[in-house]
């Protein structure tokens, strides 16, 4: 069965933008649905692929470098930025700026970030960073990922991140969940790793997770070997992002609607979120300067588990969410 | 000796602390390791000064310093600057600058006998740093880049530039600084070397990501090897040019 050749692009007229701070902020930190949607900027989305499968695998496409470059109508008002976005699978070079992304990850605990990053860069086959075509800068914008947890239970990043979910998991019945998890289905278990910019265009997240669970499906069939392979057969995976809470809804035992109170720094964390099969949260302490509208908001860590079955769903339900008008 | 460590996840080193054959500041607001790491290296032979500047903590890249003195920019408070005139030794002259330039670190690499100075540093501020470090001057740039300081990191025995400084221009720095140069880099492939690491006659401490072969560089250019501490460290200028490249 031959591999579709993946090329995503995207047409969109430009139309006027307004890039205020006010609008960024409601646009990222707001539950998606009502807000007021202001347009975007056009550009084009190309995956460049440098997929090499294994031996096993010579009648499939190696190497497919698609690209389209949409330049379009050039209204340079005040505020709007061109860019032509591309997906590089990840390699060497690129440890600094995925480091800049995931120095946050852990918040300001000191753990062998450094090898976090090399483990993530070594698994070509899965994994996607987000660049400018051409640029000289090499700056990165995304990086998403899915580590298998059991693959890569001996190493020491690995290690230190497993006994700090354990740790801040406060409520009994997750708890065994998670020692399950981490434990002894690990082997089915994929750690997605998601981090960018925070004002990357929302249009891209779509083909940024399709690319990568399309990749994840690809590898349980391309890989060389068959603990490869089953080593990205998922059944699970357990998402650990960030979220404010409203200070107040704490002491609102009452009010069990968690959702008004909870914003959402990435827009699919609230998809993964309803979809996942359990979760929790905890404080999480940073050093992050608290602006005017985060002021009454704690910062929290949650993890979430989600099934596999459910990314289909997840996907349709992301796709639907950024393209409303 | 060379040591790798981490300043609360942070590899940039030569940010948060200023080592020079004196004494050693450190900012505040690090883990405890942090701080030991030097005082494991450096407690009774100089003392370790933990301050802010202006109330930040990226001390090293706001002040330059060699044994002779220590320059302050003017966001410096009264209580910091009385802090570090009391905690420094009293050979040690700790001056602030007005000076539109206020980071210091970036603009000035010195050790204890000449520095390289940003070209579009004041007058009075080149005269205060001739006066206050007792050193001789130099405007220089390296590869091209005026953040002397950042590109830079200089003890008594040798120096570490930018990676893509090219020859004449170590040879012409080499004349100047009378120290044998290299070019290289720190933490993995960075070019800012000052920010990634800090150095003195007999140590150096560098950013956690810095590879064996790059630490092994730093120690031979640095002649840290099979250096001591020692207090008449004085060391005669060569007259000599001894550039390796």
């Amino acid at each position: 069965m031959p591999r579709r050749p993946r090329r995503h692009t995207q047409q969109l007229k430009a139309r006027p933008l307004t890039f205020s701070r006010f609008s960024r902020s409601i646009a990222q930190m707001a539950s998606t649905s009502k807000s007021n949607k202001k347009s975007y900027p056009s550009f084009a989305v190309s995956k460049s692929s440098t997929h090499h499968p294994g031996n096993g695998f010579a009648g499939r496409t190696l190497e497919e470098k698609t690209k389209q470059s949409e330049s379009s109508d050039e209204e340079f008002e005040e505020g709007v930025v061109q860019a032509d976005f591309s997906f590089f699978d990840p390699k060497p070079g690129d440890f600094h700026g995925v480091k800049n992304l995931l120095q946050t990850y852990m918040g300001d605990k000191q753990w062998d970030l450094s090898g976090f990053v090399d483990l993530i860069l070594e698994q070509t086959t899965v994994g996607t960073v987000v660049k400018v075509e051409d640029d000289e800068d090499e700056g990165l914008f995304a990086v998403v990922t899915a580590l298998n947890l059991s693959r890569y239970r001996e190493q020491k990043c690995i290690v230190e991140l497993k006994d700090f979910l354990l740790k801040v998991c406060k409520e009994k019945g997750t708890s065994y969940q998670l020692k399950l998890i981490l434990g002894e289905q690990a082997h089915g278990v994929g750690l997605l790793v998601s981090q960018r910019v925070v004002n990357l265009p929302l249009q891209l997240l779509p083909h940024l997770y399709d690319a990568l669970f399309d990749e994840v499906s690809w590898a349980t069939e391309d890989e060389p070997t068959e603990e490869l392979r089953n080593s990205f057969k998922f059944t699970h995976y357990i998402i650990y992002s960030k979220i404010y809470k409203h200070k107040n809804a704490e002491q609102n035992r009452k009010l069990n609607n968690d959702d008004d109170a909870i914003i959402y720094i990435k827009p699919e964390d609230e998809l993964f979120h309803k979809l996942s099969s359990w979760f929790f949260c905890f404080p999480l302490q940073t050093s992050q300067p608290e602006t005017r509208e985060l002021k009454n908001c704690r910062s929290m860590g949650l993890v979430m588990a989600v099934e596999a079955d459910k990314i289909p769903t997840f996907r349709q339900e992301l796709r639907s969410l950024i393209s409303e008008p | 000796m060379a040591t790798r460590l981490m300043f609360e996840n942070s590899c940039e080193v030569g940010v948060f602390s200023k080592l020079t054959n004196a004494y050693c500041l450190v900012a505040i607001g690090g883990s405890e390791s942090f701080y030991s790491v030097f005082e494991s290296e450096l407690a009774g032979v100089i003392p370790v000064v933990k301050t802010s500047i202006g109330g930040t903590r990226i001390i090293g890249r706001l002040c330059a310093g060699n044994r002779n003195g220590l320059l302050l920019p003017h966001t410096t408070t009264d209580q910091e600057l009385q802090h570090l005139r009391n905690g420094l030794p009293d050979q040690v002259v700790v001056q602030r600058v007005e000076e539109r330039l206020s980071a210091l670190g970036n603009c000035i690499a010195c050790n204890d006998h000449v520095a390289l100075a940003h070209t579009d540093l004041d007058k009075e501020t080149e005269e205060l740093i001739a006066d206050v470090l007792g050193v001789e001057v130099f405007r220089q740039t390296i590869a091209g880049n005026i953040l002397v300081g950042s590109y830079c990191a200089l003890s008594n025995r040798g120096g570490l530039v930018h990676p893509h400084t090219s020859i004449e221009d170590m040879d012409e720095l080499s004349t100047l600084l009378q120290v044998p140069l290299v070019a290289g880099t720190v933490n993995r492939g960075s070019e800012v070397i000052a920010a990634g690491m800090t150095v003195n006659d007999w140590t150096a401490f560098c950013g956690s990501d810095t590879t064996a072969t790059e630490l092994s560089v730093v120690e031979s250019v640095f002649k840290l090897r099979e250096s001591q501490p020692s207090s008449i460290a004085d060391e005669k200028r060569k007259s000599l040019i001894d550039a390796y490249v």
